[in-house]
Parts: structure tokens; sequence; C-alpha cells
């Protein structure tokens, strides 16, 4: 096998000034990539008297996490998003991994059917069904309160994540489940024993992509809720309207509910990379 | 009445099309009956009114005019401008050098954010008397702007977040989608000296096409839809004048309280996002097959 070099980036120049050039390049990729956050978490650090002048000044505090952790609306907040986020990502990944596996074992007339439901359903703006949604929710007497938030949710990540799911079924070789129904596994064995078992990274990362998108939903949140479920985005942005020159404490918000996020997505990055690679 | 395959097919989407039916065709269509009837709060009798709404829309100017130029130029330049730096930064990330995952990382943290702490965080970076950006540029002898009070400033500052927020997304599939591409012609090229240029070309991009489109289908789709920045950024202001055609739905139904025209609106946009939707499922499938 004869010996390849990589093409060279910006050829002609000494090999120690690319470098410098490439390591300042990326430095300053980062740099503007990060800066958003890390000028939000400058900011929540700074007490009240020096927010405004966030560049200038050596004071920092914790105090503004302090505060807002005493507020209870927000803390309240808080745990109603996770709960929320945590229950959608279960019920979500129930229905949606079978309705994912249907689409991918099965041809036929049903299952193009559900595709091409699936497709036109996913298209519809959001906006669209969330305006009567108020109604429905209201006549069902679930308006403000878990179950209302909660069911809309799930039914939302229906399609994308139907979708996703199928493509990692089809990535599987279905031959191992057919290998176990010859050996006297019903099909719900095959699909619950075999299946899901060697879907199951593929599974993490949805989980990790569902609870991420659930925890930074808002605009559900913003209608289907009034005051007795309120959750994170919502306070947020009622903070910038209500609270506007408070932004130490609105940061200190921010960075709180950037944190879980973080984690998650930390401990989940390597099953979202290998999720979807399929 | 079935056989023991369909029952099995159909209890599998099941739950999924029941959430499907009550959650969204339910709300879809009482939303259809809303567009066709006087469902103001004053008046409880909701008169059927044809087509009335439909027509007030479309005649109004502010959406001919300003709400949906405004829909169509964001949904172009931030899906053309995520697509850009997200393929960027996947090449980027697709040669190995020190610190490369660390890179990978700190490229990634967009997708973490809330697009409501994202619109927060920029809105307090901008904000005219104490943000940060006026104070760098005063700092360098310019005058500091009051970036979200102007129409085109905030324009495109909505665009910028939007750009930053969805980047890692474009990253992150089209670096799945480089690392599986086969090796064999990079290796050719290399060895008749091709530059790097070319190799972009007439290689990575046509090869790496199927997962542009489908990436820039979903995406579409969704920039189209966009309500949380906006909202929180602008509001839609100044005036209505970065008005998005979610905002004008939702201010129409929430703030004016008028649901019949709201729904109207929301389902104007729905049939000029289910035409597009369709059109670029025809043109995935047709890319997919060549």
């Amino acid at each position: 096998m004869p010996m390849v070099t990589r093409p060279q980036f910006l050829p002609g120049l000494p090999n120690w000034s690319r470098k410098t050039f490439f390591a300042l390049a990326l430095t300053f990729i980062c740099f503007a990539f990060a800066f958003p956050v890390l000028w939000l978490i400058l900011t929540s650090l700074r007490p009240e008297s020096g927010v405004y002048y966030v560049h200038r000044g050596t004071e920092f505090t914790l105090g503004n996490f302090k505060e807002v952790l005493s507020q209870e609306r927000i803390v309240e907040a808080f745990i109603n998003s996770a709960v929320i986020s945590t229950l959608a990502t279960i019920f979500s990944l129930l229905v949606t991994v079978s309705s994912g596996y249907m689409l991918s074992r099965f041809t036929g007339p049903a299952s193009r059917m559900w595709f091409g439901t699936i497709y036109i359903f996913r298209c519809v703006p959001y906006i669209s069904w969330v305006l009567p949604l108020y109604f429905v929710v209201q006549s069902w007497g679930i308006y403000d309160t878990y179950v209302g938030l909660l069911l809309p949710h799930i039914a939302v990540h229906i399609c994308f994540f139907s979708w996703l799911m199928k493509g990692f079924f089809d990535g599987i070789d279905p031959s191992m489940e057919y290998a176990a129904m010859i050996d006297g596994c019903s099909r719900w064995g095959a699909f619950i024993r075999v299946a899901i078992p060697s879907a199951l990274p593929a599974i993490s990362a949805l989980a990790v992509l569902c609870w991420l998108f659930t925890w930074n939903e808002f605009l559900f949140a913003l209608i289907l809720t009034g005051n007795r479920v309120p959750v994170i985005t919502v306070v947020m942005a009622q903070f910038v309207t209500e609270m506007g020159l408070h932004w130490n404490l609105m940061a200190a918000t921010a960075v709180m509910a950037l944190l879980p996020a973080f984690l998650i997505a930390l401990f989940g990055q390597k099953y979202v990379i290998q999720g979807l690679r399929i | 009445m079935f056989g023991e395959q369909q029952r099995f097919v159909l209890l599998l989407i099941a739950p999924a099309a029941l959430l499907m039916l009550l959650f969204q065709v339910v709300p879809i269509v009482i939303g259809a009956n809303a567009s066709f009837r006087d469902w103001a709060l004053y008046n409880p009798k909701k008169t059927w009114v044809g087509l009335d709404h439909y027509h007030a829309v479309i005649s109004d100017p502010a959406f001919l005019y300003v709400v949906l130029p405004n829909t169509f130029i964001f949904m172009v330049v931030s899906v053309a401008g995520a697509l850009v730096t997200g393929l960027a930064l996947a090449l980027l990330l697709n040669r190995p050098f020190p610190g490369q995952k660390l890179v990978q990382t700190i490229l990634l943290v967009p997708l973490m954010v809330a697009p409501v702490v994202a619109a927060i965080m920029i809105r307090w970076i901008f904000n005219d008397q104490f943000g940060i950006a006026n104070v760098v540029l005063e700092a360098i002898g310019l005058e500091g702007q009051p970036w979200l009070v102007q129409r085109w400033s905030a324009f495109c500052i909505i665009l910028l977040t939007d750009i930053w927020l969805w980047t890692p997304w474009f990253t992150l599939l089209l670096l799945s989608g480089l690392q599986s591409l086969p090796k064999e012609p990079f290796e050719a090229a290399a060895i008749d000296g091709t530059s790097t240029w070319r190799v972009f070309r007439y290689l990575t991009l046509p090869m790496l096409r199927p997962v542009i489109v489908v990436c820039v289908v979903i995406r579409a789709i969704d920039a189209f839809r966009t309500f949380d920045i906006v909202w929180t950024l602008t509001g839609g202001g100044p005036g209505r004048s970065t008005e998005l055609f979610s905002l004008y739905a939702y201010v129409l139904a929430f703030l004016n309280l008028d649901l019949g025209r709201g729904s109207a609106a929301a389902i104007i946009g729905g049939l000029i996002i289910l035409v597009l939707g369709v059109a670029m499922y025809r043109l995935v499938d047709r890319i997919a097959k060549a």
C-alpha cells in the first residue's frame, strides 16, 4: 500500500506558522461558540451592584443563586420541569420504539400509510395545533395540570422519534428475531427480548434527546399551563418582562436551567454520537 | 377478525396512533372549525363566517409584506448559515489534531442550551445600555447601537442566535456522515495530488449530499415554525417588524383574543409548509435513489 499524505492545510507556509495559525483559529472558534454561555455564568456570579459593569470589578458572589433558590415559584418550576421531562421521556420511548419497530420490520399498505401520516404531521407547525389544543385540554379539565402538559409532549415526539427509531432498527439485522421465533418465541417475545436489547444504544441516544427537548420546550408550556404548574422556560421568559432589571438573578436562573442539560449531555454525548451514527 | 400478524402490527402503533388522534388530529379539526367562525370572546354564538378570516389574513398587509417575507428570509438564511458553519466545523473535526475531543465538546454546547435561555443571554449581551457588545464597540471608538429596537439589526441578531443554536446539530449529523464515507476515493485523490478544494468540491460534497439534504429538509421545516427565540428576543418588535408566522398567529389568538382569525393564520401557514414539506420529501427521495 502506498504512503498517503493528507492534503495540507494552507500549503506553502512553514510548518510552525501553519500550526500556530490553526491553533489560534481553533481557540477563536471555541471562544466564539462558548462566549454567550461564559458571559451568562460570569453575570450570574456578580453582585447586584456590579451586574451592569460585568467587564469591570472583581467582586464575585454566590448570593444570586441563594436568592433564586429562596423563591418558591422558581424551585417549584425546576421540580415540575424535571418531573415532566423524565415522565415524558419514559412514555415517549414506550410509544415510539414500538411504532418505529413496526415501520422498520413491516412493509405494506399499513406501514406506508403510517409513515405518510407521521411525515405529514411532522410538517404541521406547532402553532396550528397548539392554539386549539388549548380548548381541548381545557374542555377535558386537564388545563394547567401535569397530565395536560405531559400528554401533548409525548404526542409531539411521536413523529420525529418514530422516524429516527425506524432508521435505527433498519440498521439491525432482523435474522436474530427470526431465529428466536423459530425457537418458539412469540412476536412480542422477539421484539422485547431480542430487538430492544440490540437497539439499546440508539434508545439511550433517543432518551437523552427527548429529555433535553422536553426540558427546553417553551411554546407548549406557555400555552398549556397557567399558575399551578410553572415550568422553568416559561418562568424565565416571564422574568424578562417582569424583572427586566435584575439581570444577575435572571442569569443565575438561566445557569441553573443549563446545568441538568449539561450533565445529561455530558453523560449522554457518547450515546448520542454512537446512536446517530447508524 | 385479524390474523396474528395484523394484530401485532396494530398493537405496535396503537398507543402512538391514539395519542396522535387525541392531541394532534382533534385539535387540528377544532382549529379548522374555529377558523370558519367568529370565535371571539364577546361572541358566544360563534357565528359561521365562512372564508372571511382567511380573506382577512391574506389581505392583511402586515402578513403579506412583513410576516411572510420575514418567515422565508429567516428560513433560508438560518438554514443556509447553520449548514455552512456546521459543515465547516464537521470538516475541521474530521481531521485529527491534539485536543480534538475537547473542541468537539465545546462546539456542541449550544445544542444543550434552551432557546429561551439563549435568547436571554443574547438580549443581555446586546442590551443597549449595559451590554458587552456596546462596551466593546465604544472601547474601539465606535458608537453603541440600540440593537434590538432597530428592525434590521434586531433581525440579524435573531438570525445569528438561531444559527448559533442550530450549527451543532448540523455538525453532529454531518460529522457522523463524514466518518462513514469510504476511505478509498480520498486516498486515490491524495496519490494524484489533488488540491484540498477539489477534493472537497468533487468528492466530499457529492458523497455527503444525501445526509445534507435530509438535514436541510428537517431543519427547514423547523425553522419555518420558530417561535421561542423571537418571542423572547424581540417579541416581534420593534413594532411588528420582526414577526414570524408563528408569532403572528399567536398574537392574533392570545393577545387580540381572536381565535378564529388566529386559527385561520395558523392553517394558512400549515398549508404553506405542508406543500413545501411534500415537495422537499420528493426531492430527498429522488436524490437518495439517484
